[in-house]
C-alpha cells in the first residue's frame, strides 16, 4: 500500500513558542541562549537573526554583535515540551502513528489507508495546520509525501512559511535539483567526501551506480544510493509506544566540572536505574549518557553493553566510559541524562572463562546484598564510597 | 469523455469536456474506477482513458511549480484538458500584501498547461465568506484584472453575488460563471444556468448532502450519488442552452467519495447522448 506521511516543521520552534507567550518579541529579532554563562552559545534564533548571519551553536557574543538590536532570552526548555504536547494532541484524531520530535516542532504522522475517513491526505495536512494555527497560534510548515525522508525535505525547502506536496512517484525528480546537505541523515564526514568529488547537488550523486558509491563511500554507499533517491522505508512509530527504557535526570545545583563530583553522581543514577532494571527483571543492553553544558551545547553517546546487564558495578563500567566520550569539553556541565535501554530478560549464559565468572558473581552478589540491606533499613542503610561526593 | 453538441446553428459546435474534481484517490480503487493495485502515479493515464478533462484540487493547497506541471501534463494525450483551482492564499487565506506577487508565481507554475495549449481554465473558487461587500468587490475585480489574459471561471458560494450586475460584469470580462449543482441551503449560491463568457461555461456537481455539507469533513460534504432522474434535471434542457451559448463546456463532478464521481459522470456523458448530443472520445 502507497504510504502517507505528513511532516509538520515549525520554523524557530522555541522563538515561536517565546513568541506566544510575550507578543512584543514579534516585531523584534529573537536569540534563545542560555543566561550567565560565560561562554554561551545560541540555542535557536528568529528567522530575521537567521538572515542577519546568526546560527545556531554560534558564541553568544558574537550573535550579539551580528544582530545587535535582538532581544536574548533563556531557554525554557518545559515551555517547548508543553507545546509538542499541545501538538501531539491535535494531531492524535488522525492518526495513532505520530513520531513528534525531541521539543523541536517535529511531527511525523502517518494517516496512510484513512481517505476514506479523514479525505485526502492533502486536506488532512491542510486542516490540520489550520487547527494548530487556530488553536495554538503556531503555523507550521506541512509537506506531505510517501516517506518520512521525502516528506523532511520538503519542509525545509519551503522554510520559514509554506507547504509542499510531493506525489507518490515524484520523489526522485523531486530530490534531483536539492543541494545534498539538505538530505537527512546525509552527515559531515558524508559532506566532506561529497565535496571532495564536488558533488554537491543530488542529481550529481544520483549519476553514480552503487558500485561507484562503494568505492568513494565504503559501507554508506547503500544508505547514500537510497537517499538520493528517496527512498525510505523507516515506520512512523505509534505515539506513546516508544522502546521501554529506563532515563534518569540530575540537573547540578551549581554547573560543575568537577570529575569526581560527576562521576558520583552518575554512580547514583546508575544506582537508581540498576535498581529499577532488577525489579522489572530485566537488563540493559545499551548505555547513553546526554550532557548539557552550560553554555546550551548538548552532546549525546551511547554504547553497547555485552551482555546485557543489571548489575550496578558493571553498568558503571560502561556508563563512566560512555561519560568519557560524552565530556569531551572543558566547559562546565549543567544536566546529565542517563539512558539505560535496548531492555532484554537477564542473559542465561555465564561467561566462558573462571576469572570473569567469579568477578561476576562476586558483583551480583554484592548487588544482591546491598538490595537486601536498603530493602529492610533503607536506602541510606549501606552506601558505596564512590557515591559520597555526590 | 468529451462531448460535443450535433446543432444545426451557424455556431461552432460546443465542445462538451467531462470529468471529476481531482483523479487521485486511493479509494477509487475499492470504488472499482482504477484496476486493483493502481499506483497514484498510474492513476493520471488511467484517468485519461476514460475523461478528456480533470479539474486539478492540490492547486489549491499548494501554488503549482512548472516542473512537477510539466511531468504530469506529459501522462497524458496532447487533447486533454485541465483546469487548475487558483491557490488558497488568493481565494481563502489572502495577504493583501502579496497576492500580486502570488499571482505571478501562480503564472509560472501553470506556464507549461499553458504552452501546451492544456489549459482549458482556472477555477476562482471563492470561500462561503466572501460576500459582496464593498471589499471583496475591489479585491476580485483587481485579481481578474490581474489574471486577465487567462481563461478564467469563478465560483461564488455566497448568494450576494447572484445579481445580473455581476453577471453584466463578467460578461463584460469574459469570465465564466460557474454553475453549481448543491443541496438547497440558505445562503449558498443559486442554481443558475447563466452563461457570462460566450468561450466557456462551467459547471460543477458538487453532490446534495445537505446533512454533511457543514461538516467540515470532505468525505461527508461530498458523499453523495446522484440519481438518473437529478442528473436529467440538467441534461433536459439546461446544458444544451448553455452549450449553445459557449463553444466550449466543462461539467466536473466534486462528489468524489467511493468513486461516485466518475460513475456519475460517466452517466450524465450517457444521457447528453441520448439526447442528440455527439459524444467523441
Amino acid at each position: 500500500m502507497e504510504r502517507f506521511i505528513i511532516h509538520l516543521n515549525i520554523a524557530d520552534f522555541a522563538v515561536a513558542v517565546e513568541r506566544l507567550v510575550n507578543r512584543r518579541l514579534c516585531d523584534r529579532p529573537v536569540l534563545i541562549a542560555p543566561e550567565g554563562a560565560a561562554r554561551a552559545a545560541v540555542y535557536d534564533m528568529s528567522d530575521e537573526a537567521y538572515r542577519a548571519g546568526v546560527r545556531k551553536g554560534m558564541a553568544l557574543r558574537r550573535a550579539r554583535r551580528i544582530a545587535g538590536d535582538a532581544a536574548i532570552l533563556a531557554p525554557h526548555p518545559d515551555r517547548y515540551e508543553h507545546a509538542m504536547r499541545d501538538l501531539l494532541r491535535r494531531a492524535l484524531p488522525f492518526s495513532p502513528l505520530i513520531e513528534p520530535g525531541e521539543r523541536d516542532g517535529h511531527l511525523f504522522v502517518d494517516i496512510t489507508g484513512t481517505s476514506r475517513l479523514f479525505g485526502p491526505p492533502v486536506d488532512v495536512a491542510w486542516r490540520l495546520r489550520r487547527q494548530i494555527k487556530t488553536d495554538l497560534g503556531l503555523d507550521p510548515i506541512w509537506s506531505v509525501a510517501s516517506n518520512k525522508l521525502v516528506a523532511k525535505v520538503a519542509t525545509r525547502l519551503v522554510k520559514p512559511l509554506g507547504e509542499y506536496i510531493v506525489a507518490p512517484g515524484e520523489e526522485e525528480a523531486f530530490l534531483a535539483p536539492v543541494p545534498v546537505w539538505l538530505v537527512p541523515g546525509i552527515e559531515k564526514e558524508d559532506l566532506i567526501r561529497l565535496r571532495e568529488f564536488n558533488l554537491l547537488r543530488v542529481s550529481q550523486v544520483n549519476a553514480l551506480t552503487l558500485p561507484q558509491l562503494t568505492v568513494a563511500f565504503g559501507k554508506r554507499a547503500g544508505f547514500l544510493h537510497d537517499a538520493i533517491r528517496g527512498r525510505d522505508n523507516s515506520p512512523v512509530q505509534p505515539v506513546g509506544r516508544k522502546a521501554p527504557q529506563i532515563v534518569l535526570d540530575r540537573e547540578f545545583g551549581d554547573d560543575t566540572n568537577d570529575r569526581l563530583k560527576v562521576e558520583a553522581i552518575l554512580y547514583t543514577l546508575i544506582e537508581q536505574a540498576g535498581r529499577a532494571l532488577r525489579r522489572q527483571q530485566r537488563a540493559a543492553r545499551s548505555i547513553g549518557i546526554i550532557i548539557d553544558y552550560s553554555d546550551g551545547m548538548r552532546c549525546a553517546r551511547q554504547a553497547a553493553a555485552k551482555p546485557a546487564t543489571a548489575n550496578d558495578l558493571t553498568l558503571f563500567e560502561h556508563a563512566r566510559r560512555v561519560l568519557n566520550l560524552a565530556w569531551a569539553r572543558r566547559v562546565r556541565i549543567r544536566h546529565m541524562r542517563l539512558v539505560c535501554g535496548r531492555l532484554v530478560f537477564p542473559p542465561a549464559q555465564m561467561p566462558l572463562f573462571p576469572a570473569e565468572r567469579d568477578k561476576l558473581a562476586k558483583h551480583d552478589k554484592l548487588t544482591a546484598t546491598m538490595d537486601h540491606i536498603r530493602s529492610r533499613f533503607g536506602h541510606d542503610a549501606v552506601r558505596m564510597g564512590r557515591a559520597m561526593a555526590a | 469523455m468529451g462531448t460535443s453538441t450535433n446543432h444545426q446553428t451557424q455556431n461552432p459546435p460546443c465542445r462538451l469536456m467531462i470529468g471529476t474534481s481531482g483523479y487521485s484517490y486511493t479509494e477509487w480503487i475499492d470504488g472499482g474506477f482504477y484496476p486493483p493495485g493502481t499506483s497514484s502515479s498510474r492513476m493520471l493515464p488511467l484517468y485519461a482513458a476514460t475523461f478528456s478533462a480533470t479539474e486539478l484540487n492540490y492547486t489549491w493547497y499548494q501554488m503549482p511549480k512548472a516542473p512537477a506541471v510539466d511531468r504530469m501534463r506529459r501522462k497524458v494525450p496532447a487533447n486533454f484538458s485541465f483546469a487548475a483551482k487558483l491557490t488558497r492564499t488568493m481565494t481563502h487565506e489572502v495577504n493583501p500584501g502579496n497576492w500580486r506577487g502570488q499571482a505571478a508565481q501562480y503564472r509560472d507554475g501553470i506556464a507549461p498547461l499553458v504552452q501546451s495549449g492544456q489549459l482549458a481554465a482556472i477555477l476562482i473558487q471563492l470561500p462561503p465568506y466572501f460576500d459582496r461587500s464593498p471589499g471583496n468587490r475591489r479585491y476580485l475585480a483587481a485579481l481578474l484584472d490581474d489574471l486577465d489574459d487567462l481563461p478564467l471561471a469563478v465560483e461564488f458560494r455566497h448568494r450576494s453575488w447572484a445579481e445580473d450586475r455581476v453577471f453584466a460584469e463578467l460578461e463584460q470580462r469574459r469570465v465564466a460563471l460557474v454553475a453549481v449543482d448543491e443541496p438547497d441551503l440558505p445562503g449558498l449560491f443559486p442554481k443558475l444556468d447563466v452563461v457570462t463568457n460566450p468561450d466557456l461555461f462551467y459547471l460543477r456537481f458538487h453532490g446534495r448532502n445537505a446533512k454533511g455539507w457543514r461538516s467540515g469533513n470532505m468525505q461527508q460534504q461530498f458523499d453523495y450519488n446522484y440519481t438518473d432522474s437529478e442528473l436529467s434535471e440538467w441534461t433536459g434542457d439546461k446544458i444544451e442552452t448553455m452549450a449553445r451559448k459557449a463553444c466550449t463546456g466543462l461539467i466536473f463532478f466534486n462528489n468524489h467519495v467511493r468513486a461516485q464521481a466518475p460513475g456519475n459522470a460517466g452517466r450524465l456523458a450517457e444521457q447528453l447522448a441520448a439526447n442528440g448530443l455527439l459524444v467523441s472520445g
